[in-house]
């Protein structure tokens, strides 16, 4: 089959099933279920099959011209789109399988897996697109289906606020990412991505120094809303309210991954201004360093996991400002896989214990669960970066790179979230796995989770453990040279690991362990910490008082000035109407005596002149 | 007999008739006091007629206009009293004020 109909089956193939789903389906949830599961392994099939074909031209087709300019609508087939579109399919799909299980309950599950299908469709057709503008519709479909997806809840008012929360914070972004395309078009012409992209004749031709900066600082505001990165990762952790696989969708392969597969697209882009590329370094370790401090103190297991994603969003951001799009991809995919697992394995555990306090779960038998605790040390470990679990290789990747690049004070920085990233992580393993005593009848409560949930997982167990050997096949789709270090240069960050892993077993994991996490001592950081470096506050003290206190005056105006107005024009009238009203009072003799008078008086009048 | 002579005549018969109007309760009396008022304006038409312009005859063509109009009038006014007087069984102009606004 040819490439452009696999990958017209890729990406509508969910998109039909959320139609059927939605227009005919809404009272029948199984049948609903189906044609998902259709839809989506329709679309892994041709994702895979379009993998297998390896990379080959973009197809374009003419939507509408006007004027000089043109827009075209096509689809990019090299070894970014290729690995990237098979990934989101892969995981969309173990996804809509574990679903089954978790929402077997719901009675919105029409609803639940119609959405999972827009959000399948969207993100596929973002990743696949081969136009600067067909990316940023996509890219908003995207953002348009985890609204959906997050507030599915609706009837939960925190549902609702995160759902508001994550638009509204990413649709802050997107201005900026919307100006800069609309800058690349005005100053260019050129929407095509692999066109500008080229050397000779695109973007760098035309601009550079400042204008370059500018543009690339506004396109990377647009991925930092949606790769929740400071000042705009606040939604993230609040997207905890929507249900778990949701969780699992949006932090690994979708959405999230959005921005940075974005980066990734414009990479030559980027690198071109070293403006871009320090702030970006900044910007991205700076939120490592956040995040994993938020998450040392976090005792919600999902939010827990949302903070390391930020964290690792940051790392993926840092290897290709860095200039290495080999190890941003790399951890991209096997973040995606990892972190999709270990939301499945909490998304078990929750639904089991109907809790998402860590210490409960541990107390309540987590352990007991034996397949999900699987899940979870593979996934926990591919995290932390132990070795030989996915995520090593793909830290190890992106470690090198920075310091390859030769930002020592940053790889440090990077060192330092890598250690932190093992404390949480682990402190997260002990708390479920080793808790200090067990409930009665926890020992009763043995089994696990339906096999419909357990496939999926153990899908991505595989994947998280065996990852490591994707480098080679990765680096021959990209076109790259795999890197290859000596084991000298991997020590600091098998040393800042081992450290973290430690200190979490020292706190947290032996027998006699306090329990209680090293940074409890620090006082006035614990406290920081705990308050999430509140930046929510802050946000909160400013821009929403600020909305507020607008909204506040327009109300005003509203009801004194102009509601006011009308009504007191209409109460003025009616009181007129009263006051005249009363020489109507209905006896005769009155009316005539006016009538009299009236006539005399004019009779006077007309006389003395 | 001259002009004033008849002027003061309808002055004297206006006056009687509009202090019959306003003074008088009983809608009848009312009504006498209106046939006043509108002879008392025949009286007047007919005495310039008379000294003033009698020709061509207009004053005479309005004085039967107003005969005309009063006999009219006075159907109207007692047919109305007759339905006021049976629904209420009175004919007070003080009481009767269904159109006070």
């Amino acid at each position: 089959m040819s490439p452009t109909l696999l990958v017209l089956l890729t990406i509508f193939a969910p998109f039909v099933a959320f139609g059927i789903s939605l227009v005919f389906l809404m009272r029948r949830p199984v049948l609903a279920q189906g044609v998902a599961l259709a839809g989506g392994a329709v679309s892994v099939l041709a994702a895979l099959l379009l993998l297998a074909g390896g990379p080959a031209e973009p197809v374009r087709h003419l939507w509408f011209a006007s004027g000089n300019f043109q827009l075209q609508f096509g689809f990019v087939f090299d070894g970014l789109s290729l690995a990237f579109g098979a990934v989101v399919a892969v995981i969309a799909f173990c996804i809509q399988v574990y679903s089954i299980g978790y929402m077997h309950h719901d009675p919105g599950r029409t609803r639940y897996f119609a959405m999972l299908g827009l959000f399948g469709w969207s993100m596929l057709g973002f990743v696949y697109s081969v136009d600067l503008l067909q990316a940023f519709i996509f890219w908003e479909l995207v953002g348009l289906a985890s609204f959906f997806l997050i507030g599915f809840w609706y009837e939960k008012p925190e549902a609702i606020a995160a759902a508001k929360k994550a638009f509204i914070m990413t649709r802050v972004g997107d201005v900026g990412l919307f100006i800069g395309v609309l800058m690349i078009l005005n100053l260019t012409g050129i929407s095509d991505i692999p066109a500008l992209l080229d050397a000779e004749t695109g973007l760098l031709a035309h601009v550079s120094g400042g204008t370059l900066a500018l543009i690339m600082m506004l396109l990377f505001m647009g991925i930092a809303g949606k790769s929740a990165q400071f000042p705009l990762h606040t939604w993230l952790p609040d997207a905890m309210e929507g249900p778990t696989p949701v969780s699992a969708l949006l932090h690994s392969a979708t959405m999230v991954a959005a921005g940075v597969f974005l980066f990734a697209r414009l990479h030559p882009l980027f690198l071109a201004s070293e403006v871009v590329v320090v702030t970006v370094l900044a910007v991205a370790l700076f939120t490592a360093i956040l995040s994993s401090t938020i998450a040392l103190v976090e005792r919600d297991i999902k939010r827990v996991l949302a903070y390391s994603s930020i964290g690792q969003l940051g790392f993926m951001l840092a290897a290709l400002a860095a200039g290495s799009l080999f190890a941003g991809v790399l951890h991209l995919i096997l973040h995606a896989v990892f972190k999709a697992l270990l939301f499945l394995c909490a998304g078990s555990y929750i639904h089991r214990f109907e809790t998402n306090d860590m210490e409960e779960i541990g107390r309540l038998g987590a352990r007991r669960m034996r397949w999900t605790t699987a899940g979870l040390l593979a996934g926990g470990g591919a995290l932390a970066g132990i070795p030989p679990l996915a995520g090593f290789f793909s830290k190890e990747e992106v470690l090198a790179a920075i310091s390859y690049a030769g930002y020592t004070a940053f790889w440090l920085v990077a060192l330092l979230a890598a250690f932190l990233t093992a404390y949480y992580t682990f402190r997260m393993i002990f708390l479920v796995t080793l808790p200090a005593r067990m409930e009665q009848g926890a020992k009763d409560a043995a089994g696990d989770s339906p096999w419909v949930m357990l496939v999926p997982m153990a899908v991505l167990t595989a994947g998280a453990v065996l990852g490591g050997l994707m480098m080679g096949p990765l680096g021959g789709l990209l076109g790259l040279e795999v890197p290859s270090h000596s084991l000298i240069s991997m020590l600091p960050a098998l040393g800042a690991v081992a450290v973290g892993v430690g200190l979490a077993w020292w706190d947290f994991g032996r027998a006699r362990a306090p329990r209680r996490g090293f940074v409890e001592a620090l006082g006035p950081l614990h406290t920081l910490f705990v308050n999430k470096w509140y930046v929510d506050d802050f946000y909160r003290a400013t821009f929403g008082r600020a909305v507020h206190a607008v909204s506040r005056l327009l109300q005003k105006t509203e009801e004194k000035g102009l509601d006011g107005g009308f009504d007191n024009a209409a109460i003025s009238t009616s009181r007129l109407g009263g006051l005249i009203a009363r020489l109507q009072n209905g006896w005769v003799q009155s009316y005539i005596a006016s009538v009299i008078l009236i006539v005399a008086l004019a009779g006077f009048y007309l006389g003395i002149r | 007999m001259n002009l004033t002579f008849f002027l003061l005549l309808s002055l004297l018969l206006f006056s009687a008739g509009l202090i019959a109007v306003m003074s008088r309760r009983n809608l009848v009396t009312v009504l006498v006091g209106i046939e006043l008022m509108l002879n008392a304006a025949s009286v007047n038409f007919m005495a310039f007629n008379f000294f003033v312009a009698p020709d061509p005859v207009v004053g005479q063509i309005i004085v039967l206009l107003i005969i005309g109009l009063a006999a009219a009038e006075v159907a109207v006014f007692l047919a109305i009293l007759m339905v006021l007087y049976r629904a209420r069984h009175e004919v007070d102009a003080e009481d009767i004020r269904e159109l006070r606004g």
